[in-house]
C-alpha cells in the first residue's frame, strides 16, 4: 500500500506515467524475461547434444545439423517467428492434439522459435569450442584409457564451456534485443508495452526511451554477470 | 592372461603416413625393471613407434603383446583398427605415457589431473585416489602446488606434475615421449632426477629422449633408429661407447 | 510459377527494397563507422566520451526499439522543427520522414557503432612501422591513408565487416514492422490473406540465404585480395 501511495504521489501530474502503464511495463518485463530465459534454457539443452553431432566424423550427422544451423543463422529470426506463427495451424492434426490450447496463443509459437534460434546459434559457438579443444590433452585422455564417450564428458566439454563463455554471453544478449519481435505477433512483452503506451498517449519518446533505457539496464545485468562467471571460470587460464 | 616376465613386446610394427613409410619393421622387448631409451634423429620414427605402443597411432603391421596377451586388429575400410577397443582401453590403462608437451589437462587443477583417470577409468574411491596423489605430490616436489592449474606453473613443474599423473595409474609400463624437450635447459634436471628415481626403483620404462647423459647412465638398453629402422641396439655401455654403425658414430659425435 | 497468386511481381519488388535498403545502411554504416573508429581514437576528451557513448548505448538496445524510436520520434521531432521554422521565419517547410529513408538512417545508425568497434580493432592492428616508412618517403597524410593504411587495416577489418553484413541483412526484416514494403511484409500480407504462410515465407527465407551465400563468397574474394604477402590467412 505504501509503495502505491509512494508512487502515485511521485507520478502525480504525469500523464504518461502513471502506475497503469508501469504495470503495463512490468507486465512486459516479466513476459521478456520469460521468453528469454526459456529460450535460452531450452536452446541449450538442444545445443549440447548437436554441437556433439556437429563434430562428428561422420557427414550423416554432421551435415544435417549443418544445414539446420545455416538456415537458422542466414534468415532473420522475424521470417521464423512468421513461419511458426502463422504455419502452426496447418500441421495435421494439431488442432486436435493435447498442445492446441498453448499453441494458439502467440507466446509458445514465439518460444520455439527463439528456443529453435538461439540452439542454432549455441550450437556453433559450442562446436567452435569443442573444435578449440587442445589435441594433446584428448590424446593424454586416451593415453590413459578414457573411452571416447568419457573424454568428451570429462575433458572436452568441461573445457570447451569454458572457453565458449564469452561469446555465449553476447548471443544471451542478443537474444534479449531479439526478443523484442515477439511484439509483432502481438505479445505484450517490453517492447509490446512501450508500442501500446506509445498508441495511447501519441508520445514516442517517452514511450520507447524508457523501454530503451530498461533493455540497457538488463543488458548491463548480463554483461557484468559474464564478467563475473568467466572470472571464476576463467581463472586456471591466466598465468598466476 | 598368463603372467610372462615380458609386461610389453612389439613385433615387426610397420607404419606409414601416405606414401612415406616412416616404421619399416621394429620389434621390442620390455622386460620387467628394463629401462629401454630410443635414440635417433628427428624424422627417425622414434615417436611414432612409441605411440604406436599404445596405440596412438595405428600400426599397419605387426603385433602389440601386453604380458604375451596379443592386440587384436581387423581390417575395416580406414586401414588397420583394434577389433576390441575395450581391450585397448585395458591396455592403456597399464601403460602410461609422458608427453612432450605434457598435455595436462588445463581445467582442472594439478591434484585433479592426477586423480581424474584413476577414479574414472580405474574405479578408484576418490579418497584412496586423494591420499595417492598426495603421497605422488611429495615424491616429486610439488606439494605446495597441487591446488595449481597448469597455467600456473613453470614447464618443469608441468612436467613433474605429469609424471605423478601417471604414476597414479600403478602403470606397468611408462612411455616418455621426449619429456624434457619442450622444457627451459634450466628445468630439464629437475625432471630427469625424478625419472633416474623412477628406474633406480625397478619401474620399467620406454623413453624417447635426446638426453644421452640419461641414456647412457640409466637404460639397460639402448636402441638407436635411422629412417624407421633398428640400426643398433645393446646395453648402454657397448654401443654409446662403441658405436659399429658409422650413423651412430657420427650421430654421437660432438656437434661443435 | 513466379506469380503466386498475384503476389509474385510484388515480392520481386519487396526483394529489391530489401538489397537496397541493406546496401543503402551498409555505407552509411561504414561512413559512420570511420568516423567513430578515429572519434575514439582522437586525443580529443568530447570526441572520444561522445563515440563511446553511442557504440555503449546503441549495442545495449534491441534494434527494433531503436527503429521505433527514430521513425516515430523523429517525424515528431522533424515536425516540431518545421513548425518552428515557419512560426519564426514563415518558411513552409514540411518534410515528411518516409519509412525507407527511416530504415537507412537507423539501420546505418545501428551497425555504425558496431563498424565503429570493427575499425577501431582494426586500425590499432595495424603495424605503425609501415605507416613511418610511408611518411618517410615523403607521402602526405592522405596518401598513407589511401595507399598503406586503408588497405593494411582491411586485411583486418575484412572478417568483422561481413560479420556484420551479415546481421545487417537480417535487420533489414524489422523494417516490415514500421511499414516499409520489403518481401517479409509483403510475405506476411499475403500469408494472413491467402492462409498459405509456407508459399510466401519460405521463398523469401531462401531468397535471404541466397543473398547471404553470395555474400559470403564475396567477401572470401576479398580477404583474399587484401591477404596478399601474408602467407594464408
Amino acid at each position: 500500500m505504501e509503495l502505491t501511495t509512494w508512487l502515485t504521489d511521485l507520478l502525480d501530474g504525469n500523464l504518461i506515467f502513471t502506475p497503469q502503464t508501469l504495470g503495463y511495463y512490468w507486465d512486459g518485463l516479466v513476459t521478456t524475461s520469460q521468453l528469454v530465459f526459456l529460450s535460452l534454457l531450452a536452446g541449450l539443452v538442444l545445443a549440447i547434444p548437436l554441437a556433439i553431432g556437429r563434430s562428428s566424423r561422420h557427414r550423416w550427422i554432421s551435415l544435417p545439423i549443418y544445414v539446420y544451423t545455416y538456415v537458422f543463422r542466414g534468415t532473420p529470426l522475424l521470417i521464423q517467428l512468421y513461419i511458426i506463427y502463422y504455419g502452426v495451424v496447418f500441421v495435421d492434426g494439431i488442432q486436435e492434439s493435447i498442445f492446441w490450447p498453448l499453441l494458439r496463443e502467440a507466446f509458445y509459437p514465439a518460444l520455439i522459435a527463439f528456443t529453435l534460434n538461439t540452439a542454432a546459434y549455441t550450437t556453433e559457438i559450442f562446436r567452435g569450442a569443442i573444435k578449440a579443444t587442445s589435441r594433446g590433452e584428448i590424446e593424454a585422455a586416451r593415453a590413459y584409457g578414457m573411452s571416447n564417450a568419457l573424454t568428451m564428458r570429462r575433458i572436452v566439454l568441461p573445457s570447451a564451456f569454458r572457453r565458449a563463455l564469452p561469446a555465449y554471453g553476447n548471443e544471451v544478449i542478443f537474444m534479449l534485443h531479439a526478443s523484442a519481435i515477439a511484439s509483432v505477433v502481438t505479445l505484450m512483452d517490453l517492447t509490446g508495452a512501450a508500442r501500446f503506451v506509445y498508441a495511447r498517449f501519441y508520445a514516442p519518446f517517452e514511450a520507447f526511451l524508457f523501454v530503451a533505457a530498461i533493455y540497457l539496464c538488463l543488458t548491463f545485468a548480463i554483461l557484468y554477470f559474464f564478467r563475473f562467471l568467466e572470472k571464476r571460470l576463467l581463472a586456471h587460464l591466466k598465468p598466476a | 592372461m598368463a603372467a610372462t616376465p615380458m609386461p610389453l613386446e612389439a613385433r615387426n610394427i610397420k607404419k606409414r603416413f601416405g606414401d612415406t613409410e616412416v616404421l619399416k619393421g621394429l620389434s621390442l622387448q620390455a622386460h620387467k625393471g628394463d629401462v629401454i631409451t630410443l635414440i635417433g634423429a628427428s624424422g627417425s620414427g622414434k615417436s611414432t613407434f612409441l605411440r604406436c605402443m599404445n596405440l596412438l597411432e595405428q600400426p599397419d603391421e605387426g603385433d602389440l603383446l601386453m604380458h604375451g596377451d596379443e592386440i587384436r586388429f581387423k581390417q575395416t575400410q580406414r586401414g588397420r583398427e583394434p577389433a576390441d577397443w575395450k581391450q585397448v582401453v585395458r591396455m592403456r590403462a597399464k601403460l602410461s605415457m609422458v608427453f612432450q608437451s605434457f598435455n595436462l589437462w588445463a581445467h582442472m587443477t594439478l591434484l585433479e589431473n592426477i586423480i581424474e583417470a584413476p577414479i574414472h577409468v580405474l574405479g578408484k574411491p576418490k579418497k584412496e585416489a586423494l591420499e595417492q596423489a598426495h603421497a605422488l605430490l611429495e615424491r616429486v616436489g610439488l606439494t605446495a602446488r597441487a591446488n595449481a592449474y597448469p597455467a600456473q606453473m613453470s614447464g618443469g613443474q608441468q612436467q613433474r606434475g605429469a609424471i605423478a599423473r601417471a604414476l597414479a595409474m600403478d602403470p606397468e609400463v611408462m612411455l616418455f615421449d621426449e619429456p624434457t624437450s619442450a622444457l627451459d635447459p634450466e628445468l630439464v634436471g629437475d625432471v630427469l632426477k625424478v625419472m633416474r628415481d623412477l628406474a633406480d626403483e625397478g619401474r620399467t620404462m620406454v623413453v624417447v629422449t635426446h638426453e644421452m647423459g640419461f641414456a647412457r647412465d640409466v637404460s639397460s638398453q639402448v636402441i638407436y633408429l635411422h629412417q624407421g629402422l633398428i640400426e643398433e641396439a645393446g646395453p648402454p655401455r657397448e654401443i654409446l661407447a662403441n658405436p659399429s654403425s658409422p650413423r651412430l658414430q657420427q650421430f654421437l659425435a660432438p656437434k661443435y | 510459377m513466379l506469380d503466386l497468386q498475384g503476389y509474385g511481381p510484388r515480392l520481386i519488388e519487396g526483394a529489391g527494397v530489401t538489397l537496397s535498403l541493406a546496401l543503402l545502411s551498409l555505407l552509411l554504416a561504414i561512413v559512420l563507422g570511420l568516423l567513430t573508429a578515429s572519434a575514439k581514437m582522437s586525443r580529443n576528451w568530447l570526441l572520444h566520451k561522445f563515440a563511446t557513448l553511442y557504440t555503449t548505448v546503441i549495442r545495449g538496445v534491441p534494434d527494433l526499439v531503436l527503429m521505433m524510436l527514430l521513425f516515430f520520434g523523429g517525424q515528431m521531432a522533424l515536425n516540431v522543427a518545421t513548425d518552428a521554422l515557419y512560426d519564426r521565419f514563415g518558411v513552409d517547410w514540411y518534410i515528411n520522414l518516409n519509412a525507407f529513408a527511416a530504415g537507412v538512417i537507423t539501420i546505418g545508425f545501428i551497425f555504425g557503432a558496431y563498424m565503429g568497434e570493427t575499425f577501431r580493432g582494426a586500425f590499432l592492428a595495424v603495424d605503425e612501422g609501415q605507416i613511418e616508412a610511408g611518411r618517410a618517403y615523403g607521402m602526405s597524410d592522405w596518401l598513407v591513408f589511401r595507399r598503406i593504411r586503408f588497405p593494411l587495416m582491411m586485411r583486418h577489418a575484412l572478417p568483422g565487416l561481413s560479420n556484420n553484413w551479415m546481421v545487417l541483412l537480417k535487420t533489414t526484416a524489422l523494417v516490415s514492422v514500421i511499414g516499409l514494403s520489403d518481401m517479409v511484409r509483403v510475405a506476411a500480407e499475403a500469408s494472413r490473406a491467402t492462409h498459405e504462410p509456407f508459399v510466401f515465407l519460405i521463398p523469401v527465407a531462401l531468397i535471404y540465404l541466397a543473398i547471404a551465400s553470395v555474400s559470403e563468397l564475396i567477401f572470401a574474394r576479398l580477404q583474399k585480395r587484401y591477404n596478399v604477402g601474408f602467407g594464408g590467412h
